[in-house]
């Protein structure tokens, strides 16, 4: 595949956007229609729960 | 009810179809709704499995992706695999199947829970692993620590 990468500010965003996910749960929107990174919340509506990343216990 | 899931299969008892039809494939129709049709989940059954297609796009690239119900589902985690050729990287085991819930590993240290997760779940789990590996193909540093 032809990777097309991150600008720079893009890449910080989401760098931290992961972060405060692993850290402090952070939720991590996705975009509705198409999935793609669409910023972070404190706070979660509990509609957004299924489409959004709160708490992923993934090992890594 | 641990007890109850044990005994589970998801597609040749009561208890699994009861499961697959109130909670697994709802959940997938809420994750559906207002989607775009190219990133929609579709499942077919695949002999004693079910496997979920779909396409996720953390940043500016697009990945296909298919998470597999083992009929041991839900007691054994999904394993999810991505279809799209990547490189090799951290967290990331043969056929391309990502490493998220140390499989075959004892139950405390597996980050796998039944009576909480769907399998739209596992789906949000290969996103953030995807935005990581977007992440790590650029600095060669996984950005994530591996959780203790």
């Amino acid at each position: 595949m032809d990777f097309r990468p991150l600008a720079e500010a893009e890449r910080r965003q989401l760098l931290t956007a992961l972060r405060g996910n692993a850290e402090r749960g952070v939720a991590l929107l996705l975009n509705r229609r198409d999935t793609s990174f669409a910023g972070t919340s404190e706070e979660l509506p509990e509609e957004q729960v299924i489409t959004a990343i709160k708490s992923v216990p993934c090992h890594y | 009810m641990p007890l109850l899931i044990a005994a589970m299969g998801l597609l040749d008892t009561e208890l699994g179809k009861r499961r697959l039809l109130s909670i697994e494939l709802p959940a997938i129709e809420v994750y559906n709704e207002g989607r775009d049709p190219e990133y929609r989940i579709s499942v077919v059954r695949c002999a004693g499995s079910l496997v979920l297609s779909y396409r996720l796009k953390p940043c500016h690239n697009v990945y296909q992706l298919e998470t597999r119900l083992l009929s041991s589902y839900p007691i054994v985690p999904p394993e999810t695999r991505i279809l799209t050729p990547l490189k090799h990287c951290p967290h990331l085991l043969e056929g391309q199947t990502l490493c998220l819930w140390r499989q075959g590993s004892t139950r405390a240290a597996n980050r796998w829970d039944a009576s909480q997760f769907t399998c739209v779940f596992a789906v949000l789990a290969a996103w953030r692993w995807l935005a990581c590996y977007e992440l790590w193909h650029e600095t060669g540093e996984w950005p994530l620590p591996e959780a203790k």
